[in-house]
């Protein structure tokens, strides 16, 4: 091919790339993404105005400039982001090299890979109209280069045909893909380690705490967990979900303890008022698991700590799926070891000498450790405290400045003023982070936990009745706890809270919900139990693997058998009851064969039927209309309507053919 | 009549003398011929292989991070390749080959062959080509009718050339997959030997029975060109108008309709070799042919002619390229 590419074929290549690459550009450093869409938009101007490709130095010199970029947009840093960023980048260098039809075909078959790249990052629902759409654009790519190799300047029949071929293209590698998607045997276990670089900064809770610092969890509606219980939910007031435990507190930052981390939980004994349920943990791409008070066993490949906190071995990167069982009826360390103690005592001395004064000060005035804890609950309740996300970030002594001058803020504020309260006052004191609450979605039977539920509560030690719960928030504003994050973010935004849209939302996270169990959440266990549905109960890999070419052999013929057999019905009436005839005459052993002439056939087969004249005038007839000068409507129909009638017979036994 | 077979365009070798053979055994190539299970073959093209590779990466990736819509991609691919390969098979299924012929040319020109191709499926087949070693026809066949594939096929010799093996193939609809048929026709084709470049003036008077060369009379009813005038041209075959014109005297001249026959015997051409020979002939019965004589030409034993019509033109290129 000397000459250049036609416009159409470069521009479906072009649009193939973009909308594969779109969430990537979205994701992208601005300037990169402007890079590549102007690479892409001086190519399709190339192709307009018939420039040249620019000289090999300068592709180079560009290209290099460009990955500079990338390397100091990124920090040096290498993660998925910075790959795929890479990816997009290196096509769109391409672009300038981009005058042959292989180099047409590469990118447009790169773009399936960077449409598969996205889902390392999200794989919500949305994303299955991603896929469909990236697929189909660049199958119409493909299809566009090949009308170019074939030696035509643009495809026959134009972007709509093209549009619709793909298109048929895709609804028919459907049933091979579902069959190849539930039959292929999974991996159990990750051939290689899998990424923990955390490039990606999606929102979700962070593994300290810092009041002040992370409001804009509320504002993030996105699912973090569903949690399906049997029938009913636990009550409200139990929906505490565990996450990370903070117990060093530097004064401003609460952070995770190194010890409690690594020692292995007291066993919580089952009894029969356990919650059963299962979690569908979106990716947070942190270890953590989140489950109610207390976990009585770990989920495979993750341990509980001594505080209670679920550690998966793996960052949680995928759409993940787990069974837990939690005793609600615990008590988490009756004894507090020395150093534990410690620990949840530990505080800098030199800040908020207001706090410790009232600390000391209550010390004095209560014996039991219990009392009070119920007094600066209700000194919380009692005194005008508010609750609020419009906070301001709180200064050197930031318990002070909350308690005494500020008195407004949300879980963050209540949770660390009251605990380092306790801890001034004696008792051991520790933070817990998680969600607490949900949508019950009543038709799904599961429990919808958003990031905007994220709440922090104290935890402090009794002596008797080990680490209790404490929320101070539920103190100052008691319909958090009961109606969720909701009903204090309330009057946020009129559109975004009206009735109906939150409806609409709820009813789309259940399509979410079976999105994620039957397409994120399909793994090797979901696949085992499928075929145990099936009436397999034991498969092997190589039997699964068996299963999977049976199946396959099975769609695919019968793809082969619609593609090849598939005749488009004649435009025509008369060719349609020509056609019909002849199928007629052929399962009588009639049949025309293919090279005579229908004027043979007959001449072939008068000595062998009655009313052959019928047949001789039949064929005549055909002829005359379908080969002659045009004929009027009452002929055609004549001629369908006779040719319909004719069921002729032979005269001589079947045996005695002589062909 | 040597069996020239056409390469087709890869390395021979004892392997491809195999396959050759095995080809042969499995399957009819003559035509006419309906191409159906057992002519049609089908492999990954080089983007077929490239983007096999490309699904593997995916497929690898996404089942080490258990990305189930990494996979879904993958398979969605992976179900475009397969259909790819059954529409490029379904592209050739069914494709009746006639019958393939070439109007005879002269060695070293191109050999123009058509291949007629029919269908009776109410579908078109486009991307078809026709293949000979390097060279291709490039062809689009409407639904429910015939076309024809003309491949310029390159001549060396004179004499019947086989056409060799062709091959039919289709890389529809992606260019993912390329099936093939082999057709070889058993026909040949005819290549008429080349015209000399420098070719002696036609034998005027070579008649065997005279001998000796007649005296080529000036003079005729039919008039021929003007020249410059000689002492001695009548006064009335002057041509006053253009020598008015020319400023020169020029003088009508005539000749007589060169209606006599011209002999042209092989033996005695003169020439090298029987192949110059037979060139310089060749090119003396063209220009006969140009000229409006007619001509005839001995072979051996055999006399063409005389005429001077193009069925004898044909018959004497055809006795001078079998000879």
């Amino acid at each position: 091919m000397g000459d250049r590419l036609p416009l159409t074929a470069v521009a479906w290549t072009l649009g193939a790339f973009l909308v594969a690459a779109i969430p990537h550009l979205l994701a992208m450093p601005q300037v990169l993404a402007g890079v590549v869409v102007a690479a892409c938009i001086w190519r399709l101007l190339a192709s307009r105005y018939d420039w040249r490709a620019p000289p090999g130095w300068l592709r180079v010199t560009l290209t290099l400039v460009v990955i500079a970029l990338l390397l100091v947009s990124y920090g040096g840093e290498w993660g998925r982001r910075s790959a795929t960023g890479l990816l997009c980048l290196m096509l769109a260098a391409k672009m300038m090299e981009l005058w042959r039809i292989r180099d047409l075909r590469l990118v447009a078959s790169v773009s399936f890979f960077l449409v598969a790249t996205q889902f390392l990052f999200n794989e919500r629902l949305v994303y299955l109209g991603y896929l469909l759409a990236g697929a189909l654009v660049a199958i119409c790519a493909l299809y566009s280069i090949q009308a170019v190799e074939s030696g035509h300047r643009r495809a026959p029949g134009g972007s709509r045909s093209i549009l619709r071929n793909g298109a048929v293209m895709l609804l028919a590698a459907v049933p091979v893909a579902l069959v190849l998607f539930v039959t292929f045997p999974r991996l159990a276990q990750p051939l290689w380690g899998l990424p923990d670089e955390v490039m990606d900064g999606r929102t979700g809770l962070s593994d300290s705490m810092s009041p002040g610092a992370i409001a804009n969890l509320f504002a993030d509606d996105s699912p973090a967990f569903r949690a399906e219980f049997g029938d009913r939910p636990p009550p409200r007031e139990q929906l505490y979900w565990r996450g990370p435990v903070l117990w060093r507190f530097d004064g401003d930052t609460w952070e995770q303890a190194f010890l409690p981390t690594r020692v292995p939980a007291r066993p919580v004994p089952p009894s029969r008022d356990d919650y059963r349920y299962s979690v569908q943990l979106e990716p947070h791409e942190r270890h953590w698991l989140f489950a109610l008070d207390y976990p009585v066993s770990a989920p495979e490949n993750a341990r509980i700590s001594l505080d209670f906190q679920i550690t998966s071995r793996h960052p949680v990167t995928t759409l993940k799926r787990y069974e837990v069982r939690s005793n609600p009826e615990f008590t988490d360390m009756p004894e507090l070891s020395d150093p534990l103690r410690r620990l949840a005592l530990d505080l800098p001395g030199d800040r908020n000498p207001r706090t410790r004064a009232m600390a000391r000060e209550l010390r004095a005035r209560f014996d039991d450790d219990r009392e009070l804890v119920a007094y600066v609950l209700r000194w919380l309740s009692e005194e005008p405290f508010f609750y609020s996300l419009e906070t301001s970030p709180l200064a050197r002594h930031g318990a002070d400045e909350f308690l005494f001058d500020l008195r407004t803020g949300y879980c963050e504020y209540y949770a660390s003023a009251f605990a380092v309260m306790m801890r001034f006052a004696d008792i051991p004191a520790r933070i817990v982070t998680g969600y607490l609450g949900g949508y019950w979605q009543e038709n799904g039977g599961y429990m919808l936990v958003r990031n905007s539920d994220a709440h922090a509560w104290v935890e402090v030690w009794l002596d008797g009745s080990g680490w209790t719960r404490v929320d101070p928030t539920a103190a100052v504003s008691p319909e958090r706890v009961e109606s969720g994050s909701q009903s204090v973010s309330g009057a946020r935004d009129g559109l975004f809270e009206s009735e109906w849209l939150r409806d609409l939302r709820n009813r789309y996270d259940r399509l979410q919900y079976l999105w994620n169990n039957w397409v994120l959440g399909f793994d090797s266990d979901r696949q085992r139990r499928l075929m145990q549905w099936f009436g397999l109960p034991e498969v092997s890999r190589t039997g699964m693997a068996l299963i999977m070419i049976a199946a396959l052999a099975l769609v695919v013929s019968a793809l082969a058998w619609a593609w090849l057999g598939y005749r488009p019905r004649a435009a025509d009436p008369v060719q349609r009851a020509w056609q019909r005839l002849l199928v007629r005459m052929a399962r009588r052993g009639l049949g025309k064969r293919a090279q005579e002439s229908p004027r043979d056939w007959v001449e072939r087969l008068a000595p062998r039927i009655d009313h052959a004249g019928e047949l001789q005038a039949l064929v005549d007839d055909y002829c005359r209309i379908h080969y002659g000068p045009g004929t009027n409507r009452s002929q055609q129909q004549q001629f369908i309507e006779r040719s319909r009638r004719f069921r002729p017979r032979r005269t001589e036994p079947r045996g005695a053919t002589v062909v | 009549m040597a069996h020239v077979k056409a390469d087709p365009g890869r390395g021979r070798g004892a392997l491809v003398a195999l396959l050759d053979r095995w080809l042969k055994r499995r399957t009819r190539l003559d035509l006419p011929i309906t191409l159906g299970y057992r002519q049609i073959f089908i492999l990954p093209t080089r983007f077929g292989w490239m983007l096999g590779l490309l699904m593997g990466a995916m497929l690898v990736g996404s089942l080490n991070f258990n990305n189930n819509l990494g996979l879904l991609t993958t398979f969605i691919v992976a179900a475009v390749a397969v259909n790819s390969m059954l529409l490029a098979y379904r592209n050739l299924h069914g494709l009746s080959i006639r019958r393939g012929n070439a109007a005879p040319v002269h060695a070293g020109r191109p050999l123009c062959y058509r291949l007629s191709l029919t269908q009776k499926d109410n579908r078109p087949r486009p991307d078809l080509v026709v293949r000979a070693g390097p060279r291709l026809a490039r062809l689009d066949l409407p639904a429910a009718s015939a076309g024809e594939a003309r491949l310029n096929l390159p001549t060396h010799h004179r004499g019947w050339q086989a056409v060799g093996r062709l091959r039919v193939e289709t890389t529809h609809p992606l260019g993912l997959f390329r099936a093939w048929s082999w057709i070889e026709p058993s026909a040949p084709c005819l290549v008429w030997p080349q015209p000399a470049e420098q070719v002696p003036p036609l034998p005027e008077h070579g008649t065997p029975r005279q001998g000796s060369q007649a005296r080529q009379r000036d003079e005729g009813e039919e008039f021929h060109s003007l020249r410059q005038w000689r002492e001695g041209d009548p006064l009335h075959r002057i041509a006053w108008k253009a020598t008015q014109r020319h400023q020169t005297l020029l003088s009508r001249e005539f000749r007589e309709e060169r209606s006599r026959e011209i002999f042209l015997d092989l033996q005695r051409t003169p020439g090298r070799d029987l192949e110059e020979r037979i060139r310089i002939v060749t090119a003396w019965i063209l220009r006969a042919h140009a000229e409006g004589r007619s001509w005839s030409l001995k072979l051996g034993t055999k006399t063409l002619g005389p005429a001077g019509d193009p069925p004898h033109l044909r018959e004497c290129l055809r006795a001078l390229a079998e000879w």
